[in-house]
């Protein structure tokens, strides 16, 4: 039997493998050291690869992100790390004017192969400027790949693929998620940027889920087997490149589809789903019309209650299939 | 609280009624037993009673409408209690119409719920199109179908793919190979040909007479009015239509002297008359001929049911009505148990119901075999259809003086046809002839009945 790690060792594992075998790669971030980062991803890491690979920065996250660009440039292969992913908005000038454009304006001369990592999501009471699931914002900048695992296994291959691939990639954890486990093999293996994962199959319905919302989405599938109703349940795990071939089939399948994301739904990435689900061939097969589930339009609330009320539930996935399906 | 008022389901296969008239208006006080709207199933107009006390706070739908049974049609209750502004559909979904009202705003789902119903007919949109999904579309688009006919089953009255699904699995054409084949040839599009086959198979001489019928110049007469077959003509056509289809008809014919039914009839009409205030008619002399020579031959009081013969134990007598709008047929119950009296009472009641509409479920039911008198019109014999799922109908025709040999003389006598059509799947040609012999010489013996 294969052993289970959880999500945040997973994340460690991919790193500290591949720093073992490529001395270009590096971490930098703000007291990742001999703390161990904000939830303690890189714990550890400092004492086997020291000070220079696993380097503490000022509190700028325009800073580690310039750092990060630039040492790319050179021919390292930067990891940075960045507290909450609330704080991408310092860094996002450096990220969207420059890591995202550079091998395209020099026409391929130079290259940005660096992993921007950080902890996104809500669930922890740590409000609204720490809170917040901001993926749909750099999913929008042609240039950055953007990738969101929902699972221990998942995350381990994931980061390996964004680690070895040659352009800027945004990587999602999310902080629910840390402390999930499932089985993950020892060894390195990578999964594939713009590869689906269907996380249960089913008939009637088609369920899109991003990040925690593919575990809420699961219980809720769980739930409404026992009405007979089957639910099938996509994973993107990277919205971009975001994997069209595998949604759009199971629309063409079902005929019904639900997207469901933590982040607020106004603007969300499930917008994106959505329409790209009513451009294809799958619109023929629509027998229902496309749903979303997001978060609310307001600011993360800092009461647990209200905190929960903003973000989809299982209870709120299973009304949406059952109003998709009329049998509300 | 409010009460509601919903379409009652008066028989096992009612699906829908027809809200004739109202006779309250809103605002209007209300007793209990007082009819407050009348409505007309496939077999029956009928008023609706109040089961409250109250005012009648809502209406919900307007005369003419067709209304799915159980649906709310109005509220009674207090003057000024608040009741939701659409009908909430089916009864009993939600008891409580002063919490829908309330819950209404913001909460999408009641308000959906309570649409569903109201909105069964909305697939149609103001602008002429369909409310359909995309696939829904495809689908039809696959099978060439219109979806303006499919009845949707989303939230208001949206067409889904399996509503499609349905409809054409339910439209499917039957249709012999041949007749395909001929039609591939001439280019017919076989939905528009009428089958004449079982179950309205299309056969070759279908897709020949619709070919035929397409060369011919459209030289159609001017049509006047057009009324949409539905209510009482509609249960007619069907059942009619089920039965031509569904029996192998063969219709008896016999002439019957009337001489001594006619004095019978003479002698009983002031003692009938003293005892009920009826006037003994020759239907009833016929009933209870026919309901006694019925107990002799259970064969022709029998009914085929799926693929049993079912030989009842009640001679339940069939009275064809002609009212208004077609025809009904009310039950005179154990006929065979009544005297002449009893029968004419029952038959003159069942009669006058008829013509008033007033006939109960249950009246209209049951019966074992029917008989159809034509006596009143200059008609002698004819081809009665048969009522399913019974065996035999008698067809009775008028009483005309003619010429017939009687003992080697020329004599006129008062004689009557008699035309019995049989389902020749229960019953073969000889028992259907005894039965009908036994009946003629009954009648042209009636004191043989006291026997």
């Amino acid at each position: 039997m294969m052993r289970e790690i959880t999500y945040l060792e997973a994340v460690r594992e991919a790193m500290s493998i591949e720093m073992r075998k490529n001395d270009d790669v590096y971490i930098l971030g703000e007291d990742i050291g001999v703390y161990g980062g904000a939830f303690g991803v890189t714990r550890g890491m400092i004492e086997e690869f020291g000070p220079e690979r696993i380097r503490n920065t000022p509190i700028s996250e325009a800073g580690i992100a310039g750092a990060a660009v630039g040492s790319a440039l050179t021919g390292m292969r930067p990891i940075l790390e960045l507290q909450f992913s609330d704080f991408i908005t310092i860094a996002l000038d450096q990220m969207v004017n420059q890591a995202a454009k550079i091998r395209y304006m020099y026409g391929g001369k130079g290259k940005v192969p660096m992993v921007l990592r950080t902890p996104s999501g809500s669930g922890t009471g740590a409000a609204a400027q720490h809170s917040q699931s901001l993926e749909a914002w750099v999913a929008h900048i042609p240039g950055l790949k953007v990738v969101q695992p929902s699972t221990a296994y998942d995350a381990k291959g994931l980061l390996k693929a964004a680690m070895d691939d040659e352009n800027p990639v945004i990587f999602y954890e999310h902080k629910l998620l840390y402390k999930t486990s499932s089985a993950v093999p020892e060894e390195e293996y990578s999964i594939p940027l713009g590869k689906a994962d269907i996380k249960r199959e089913g008939t009637d319905v088609t369920i899109v889920a991003t990040a925690i919302m593919v575990h809420k989405s699961l219980e809720a599938a769980k739930e409404l087997e026992k009405e007979g109703i089957s639910v099938e349940v996509i994973d993107p795990r990277t919205i971009v490149p975001l994997d069209e071939e595998t949604i759009v089939n199971s629309v063409k399948k079902t005929g019904k589809v639900i997207v469901v994301h933590e982040a607020v739904k106004r603007g969300g990435i499930g917008g994106e789903i959505a329409s790209m689900i009513a451009e294809s061939e799958a619109f023929d097969y629509l027998d229902a019309p496309i749903k979303r589930l997001g978060g609310a339009s307001s600011p993360i609330p800092y009461n647990p209650e209200l905190e929960k009320a903003h973000v989809p539930q299982v209870s709120d996935i299973i009304k949406a299939v059952k109003e998709t399906l009329n049998r509300a | 609280m409010a009460k509601e008022v919903f379409m009652p389901k008066l028989s096992s296969t009612m699906e829908v009624g027809t809200l004739l008239q109202w006779f309250k208006e809103e605002g209007d006080p209300v007793e209990v037993g007082e009819p407050i709207f009348e409505i007309m199933t496939d077999k029956i107009n009928i008023e609706v009673e109040a089961y409250e006390e109250g005012v009648l706070l809502k209406k919900y739908f307007e005369e003419d409408d067709e209304v799915p049974v159980n649906t709310v049609i109005a509220y009674i209750g207090e003057e000024g209690e608040v009741v939701p502004a659409e009908s909430p559909g089916i009864s009993g979904e939600d008891s409580d119409p002063a919490a829908e009202t309330d819950s209404a705003i913001g909460n999408s789902t009641v308000k959906v719920a309570g649409e569903t119903e109201e909105a069964k007919s909305e697939a149609v949109l103001e602008n002429g199109k369909v409310r359909a999904t995309p696939a829904a579309r495809r689908v039809a688009r696959e099978n060439d179908i219109a979806l303006n006919p499919v009845a949707g089953s989303g939230p208001k009255g949206r067409i889904h793919e399996q509503d499609v699904i349905q409809a054409i699995s339910d439209n499917a054409v039957l249709v012999t190979p041949l007749a395909e084949k001929i039609a591939k040839e001439n280019d017919v599009d076989l939905g528009h040909v009428i089958g004449t086959g079982a179950r309205g198979k299309i056969e070759k001489a279908d897709v020949l007479a619709f070919i035929e019928a397409q060369k011919a110049p459209s030289s159609k007469p001017a049509t006047g009015e057009r009324v949409k077959l539905k209510g009482l003509r509609k249960a007619i056509a069907d059942k009619m239509l089920e039965s031509v289809r569904s029996i192998p008809h063969v219709t008896l014919t016999s002439d019957v002297d009337m001489t001594k039914a006619i004095e019978l009839r003479k002698a009983l009409l002031p003692i009938v008359e003293s005892q009920t205030g009826y006037r003994l008619s020759y239907t009833e002399i016929i009933i209870k001929t026919v309901a006694h020579v019925l107990g002799n031959h259970p064969k022709v009081n029998a009914a085929l049911i799926g693929n049993e013969i079912v030989y009842n134990n009640d001679v339940n007598i069939g009275l064809a009505v002609a009212v208004d709008n077609g025809l009904i047929v009310p039950s005179v119950k154990k006929a065979n148990k009544k005297g002449l009296a009893e029968l004419t009472e029952a038959s003159k009641t069942l009669g006058r119901k008829a013509r008033d509409n007033k006939l109960t479920p249950d009246e209209m039911q049951g019966s074992t075999f029917t008989i159809s008198n034509l006596g009143m019109y200059a008609i002698d014999g004819f081809t009665p259809i048969i009522n399913p799922p019974e065996t035999a109908i008698l067809g009775v025709g008028r009483i005309a003086e003619k010429p017939v040999v009687v003992n080697g003389q020329i004599e006129v006598r008062p004689m009557m046809v008699l035309s019995l059509s049989f389902d020749h799947r229960v019953i073969d040609g000889a028992p259907a002839a005894e039965f009908l012999t036994e009946l003629k010489e009954s009648l042209e013996d009636p004191y043989s009945l006291l026997v």
